[in-house]
């Protein structure tokens, strides 16, 4: 199994403001899947996300990829990980404001032995022409596209992907969709999707579904549709 | 109803108290200093103006060849003054310093005891209190002067040995080869009458109201005094420095250190901007939903002036009650050690309040209000969309992509920065002009006082009171005459004027008729250069002289002046082969020590630099203690302010996979190569702040200390800075260690 994802617990506050976010998730993942992790607020999804992404520590259990288990890790080795296996996308995209789009993805790089062209990815994300520019002047849509070529230069094993469409309009969410497909196709990465929008389990190989720190369903999509096909 | 947005303030103060508390201390502690020293420098100044008639000082004092009977004191008196005698003898001590002694003056110059008695047994003597200090001697001790021992009873200041100047025409006052004390009626007969000067002081029955008044007095009885009797000596108190130099050189600190003030409230002031206008970025969204709901821009920069000037009132006050009480117990100590002033009381300083209270409270309003003003320029809109970017479609330059992307990244920190670190060079040169006064001021000295012996015209110069044939080889007569500049910035001092023979051993140059040569620390002190024309004046009349300068003679501690013999003999009206002089490189031992006034050797004009060092040494060291303070806080504050604003990046980064050393190397190495290339590019212009600094400084002393800071101390500055630096850096590195990688997750770009 690549990840395995094993009675992992989590909770935040003491006391009477005590919230267990997780209660025991088990759920394993095969290379190359794309992976919905749905649900609404509070859910504990995006709490998943961070753990499975090692910047958040569980309770208990533990995260394996390839049988290196994230819990057995210090601040180095978790640091290593992060930089050897995982690849970062968020909703508010999380750009370097003061570097411009190439230089932003060239961060990126810089962390792998082995990154993809630069020039290249720009170009696949429809970005060179405005590869000088700095963030704030791109649309919201072309900076989530920059996020994702930050994230795929290095090649990651994991695409963790935290709402990737949630601050985007209709048509620019299903161009995002379809470009984590594609990179998903293209270069084989595992994608783990969180989303609360629905419509996005019909593009997924398998469906987690989570509601009050606990999986409620998962299960594998066997009518999986293409993302350009995808509508809410 | 009151603002909510005040219940900010204290939760604002807790979140950040480190910054604050980093600020308010150091704003505290320049308050205090400077509060302290205008406090101190101006109770003392008050009480020294009260000697005056409290100790009932001089107007002047003249010394005869012998005592004057009663038939001429009247004669003197009837010119509306009194007359006191003010005998003393000069003695040498075992100690290997000279002591001037008076009888306990009871009339005139009247003696503030300090500690302990004034004498009472035939064997006992008041000193000079710092004199003792500075020789380490205490009350109980004993002194052997002309092989008789003397019990110090007390510690003095004489009110007419403010400053110790041995005499009017030294270039510094010496207080520790030179001291004064009082004796007994009694025990002053006894340690001699052979040696009397007969000195006596007079008071004009109504005052002079100012220095012209008295100059005209003077004027008026030294002609009458030229009428009935030969002086030995004649000095008006206006121009005497041992009474003057004091309340001159007081007020000289003051300025220095004001505008010392001022420019450390102003760095802090932009500090606290910069810090302000970050906020402002980061609560923009809040801002922006505030104007919408109808809150004025007036409130709103209302609410952030507060805290600075909060911070700074209340430093303020804290700052005044130290100047008030701990400080002004430093600087009067400081002053203590430098001159021979009397007792003194606090007095409340409406200047200093003004100086340290409410021009900070202005400067610092004044660049936060103008920042502010400027920020809130923009639409509720912009700020609800977080577009405080002044530029429209502002692009990013483009750097050479060939440049690796560390690099890149390190210049993009900068160029983002650019606020923070333009305020780091500045905030740099400051603590660097501190630190290197502090550095500097010795290592001058020690320049000056190798100099000497180098360049002194000849190993001994004697002043005679007539011409005196010698046998000696060495000897070459020349004629002295003494001149002084015309004003300058509130200041004269005297000129020499050397008239020197044809084909000197010891003047090396050619003159032409009708020009002089001047020494190159007349040239340097007042920028006079070959063919320009300088004019002098009679010390006591009106009477000025022009003199074109042929060329500039090195010669670079004294201010002088050089000329043909025999053009000066004519020019002042003496016969021709006049001389009052010699130049010598061995001691004249056949000529009599009564027909000789004066011999400069090279130790008294070590004075200046060894008086400089004694009096300044103390603070040279806080001045290097507070330039290193200076130069930690503004590179903290500012590093910090940029560790701050890239939060948010640097979570991203460590949620990327860079590491701590690769993130200590983008925000932490950038700013260390800001700072190193401050220290250096700052160098050269420190260099010019310095001969600035401490030309304006010495303009005001009598003489000339040529500019010169050895390239050692600029590497110490530059090393201390780096070692300072590695501190701070530290500390920013466990700051960007602990920034916790949910950072990115919490808040929108």
């Amino acid at each position: 199994m690549f990840l395995e994802i094993s009675g992992i617990k989590k909770h935040f506050g003491e006391g009477d403001s005590r919230v267990d976010v997780l209660k025991g998730i088990d759920l394993q993942i095969e290379k190359g899947e794309i992976c919905v992790l749905l649900g609404p607020s509070g859910s504990g999804k995006s709490t998943l996300l961070n753990i499975i992404g090692g910047i958040d520590d569980a309770d208990s259990g533990y995260i394996s990829i390839n049988g290196e288990k994230t819990a057995d890790m210090n601040e180095k080795s978790l640091t290593k990980y992060r930089r050897k296996h995982l690849g970062y996308i968020f909703q508010m995209y999380n750009l370097i404001p003061n570097l411009n789009i190439k230089e932003n993805i060239e961060v990126g790089a810089y962390l792998s032995d082995n990154p993809l062209d630069v020039d290249e990815i720009l170009k696949t994300l429809g970005l060179y022409e405005h590869r000088h520019k700095l963030p704030n002047q791109l649309s919201g849509g072309q900076q989530q596209r920059c996020a994702i070529g930050r994230a795929i230069v290095k090649n990651p094993d994991i695409l963790l992907c935290d709402e990737p469409t949630g601050a985007l309009d209709y048509n620019t969410s299903k161009d995002i969709l379809k470009l984590i497909e594609d990179v998903n196709k293209k270069y084989g990465n595992t994608v783990i999707m969180v989303t609360h929008n629905d419509a996005i389990k019909n593009m997924a190989d398998r469906v987690v579904k989570l509601r009050d720190g606990v999986i409620r369903k998962n299960y594998l999509n066997d009518e999986k549709i293409a993302a350009m096909d995808l509508d809410w | 109803m009151k603002n909510p947005l005040n219940k900010r303030f204290v939760r604002e103060l807790k979140s950040d108290f480190g910054k604050y508390i980093v600020l308010f201390v150091f704003i505290v502690a320049m308050i205090a200093i400077v509060s302290g020293f205008q406090v101190a420098g101006n109770s003392m100044i008050k009480a020294y103006e009260e000697s005056f008639e409290k100790y009932n000082i001089e107007d002047g004092n003249f010394e005869l060849t012998a005592k004057a009977d009663e038939e001429l004191i009247s004669k003197i008196e009837e010119n509306d003054v009194t007359i006191y005698e003010n005998f003393y003898l000069e003695e040498e001590t075992t100690l290997g310093t000279t002591m001037r002694i008076f009888k306990n003056r009871e009339e005139v110059n009247r003696a503030c005891l300090m500690s302990g008695e004034f004498p009472v047994a035939d064997n006992e003597i008041a000193i000079d209190r710092i004199h003792a200090n500075k020789n380490e001697l205490e009350i109980g001790d004993t002194i052997i002067v002309s092989g008789k021992e003397l019990k110090i009873s007390g510690l003095v200041a004489l009110t007419d040995y403010s400053a110790l100047y041995q005499s009017p025409t030294d270039t510094m006052f010496d207080t520790k080869m030179f001291g004064v004390g009082v004796m007994t009626e009694e025990g002053f007969e006894i340690i001699g009458d052979d040696r009397l000067h007969f000195s006596y002081s007079w008071r004009y029955e109504e005052r002079p109201v100012d220095d012209i008044e008295a100059k005209k007095m003077s004027d008026e009885l030294m002609g009458s005094l030229l009428q009935c009797t030969m002086l030995e000596n004649y000095i008006p108190a206006y121009n005497n420095q041992a009474i003057q130099f004091t309340g001159d050189d007081m007020g000289r600190d003051k300025l220095i250190f004001g505008g010392f003030l001022y420019l450390v409230v102003a760095i802090i002031a932009f500090i606290f901007a910069i810090t302000t206008s970050n906020t402002i970025t980061k609560e923009s969204t809040v801002i922006g939903t505030l104007r919408a709901s109808g809150y004025s821009k007036g409130e709103l920069i209302r609410h952030y002036l507060a805290m600075p000037m909060l911070v700074t009132l209340i430093a303020a006050v804290v700052g005044n009650i130290l100047g008030y009480t701990v400080m002004e117990d430093f600087a009067a100590d400081m002053y203590y050690n430098s001159y021979c002033l009397t007792t003194y009381e606090i007095l409340w300083n409406a200047k200093a309040f003004v100086s340290t209270t409410v021009i900070p409270l202005v400067i610092m309003f004044l660049i936060n209000f103008l920042i502010l003003v400027r920020k809130f320029k923009l639409s509720p809109l912009r700020f609800i969309r977080r577009d405080l970017s002044r530029k429209k479609n502002k692009k990013a330059f483009k750097l050479n992509t060939k440049i690796s992307i560390m690099k890149r990244f390190r210049l993009r920190i900068i160029f983002q920065n650019m606020p923070n670190y333009i305020t780091i060079v500045f905030g740099v040169l400051l603590a660097n002009v501190i630190m290197i006064f502090g550095l500097a001021f010795p290592a001058l000295l020690k320049n000056h006082s190798e100099k000497l012996s180098d360049n002194m015209l000849s190993q001994y110069q004697y002043i005679l009171k007539m011409p005196s044939e010698t046998d000696n080889e060495s000897a070459e007569a020349f004629t002295a005459y003494s001149l002084k500049t015309l004003e300058i910035r509130g200041f004269t001092e005297q000129v020499s004027l050397f008239g020197v023979v044809d084909d000197s051993k010891y003047i090396d140059v050619d003159f032409e008729k009708n020009t002089v040569f001047i020494s190159s620390a007349y040239s340097e002190k007042y920028d006079v250069q070959a063919g320009d024309t300088i004019t002098l004046k009679e010390e006591f009349e009106d009477k000025e002289y022009k003199f074109k300068v042929k060329g500039v003679y090195d010669y670079s501690i004294g201010i002088a002046v050089f000329m043909a013999q025999e053009e000066l003999n004519t020019l002042f009206g003496y016969e021709e082969g006049y001389f009052n002089g010699y130049f010598s490189n061995e001691e004249i031992t056949d000529i009599d020590d009564e027909l000789i006034a004066t011999v400069i050797t090279k130790d008294d004009m070590d004075k200046l630099s060894r008086q400089l060092m004694d009096s300044m040494g103390n603070m040279m060291g806080l001045f290097f203690v507070v330039g290193i303070l200076m130069f930690m806080l503004i590179i903290y504050l500012l590093s910090k302010i940029v560790i701050e604003k890239n939060s948010q990046s640097i979570s991203m980064v460590k949620i990327l996979g860079y590491d701590n050393k690769e993130i200590n190397k983008l925000y932490i190495v950038t700013t260390a190569i800001v700072v190193i290339a401050s220290l250096i590019i700052t160098m050269p212009l420190l260099d010019s702040v310095m001969a600035v600094l401490l030309e304006y400084m010495f303009f005001m002393y009598s003489g000339w200390m040529t500019y010169y800071v050895p390239m050692s101390q600029y590497v110490l500055v530059v090393v201390a800075g780096i070692a300072s630096y590695a501190v701070i850096a530290f500390l920013q590195m466990q700051k960007v260690k602990k920034i916790p990688m949910e950072d990115a997750l919490k808040t929108v770009e």
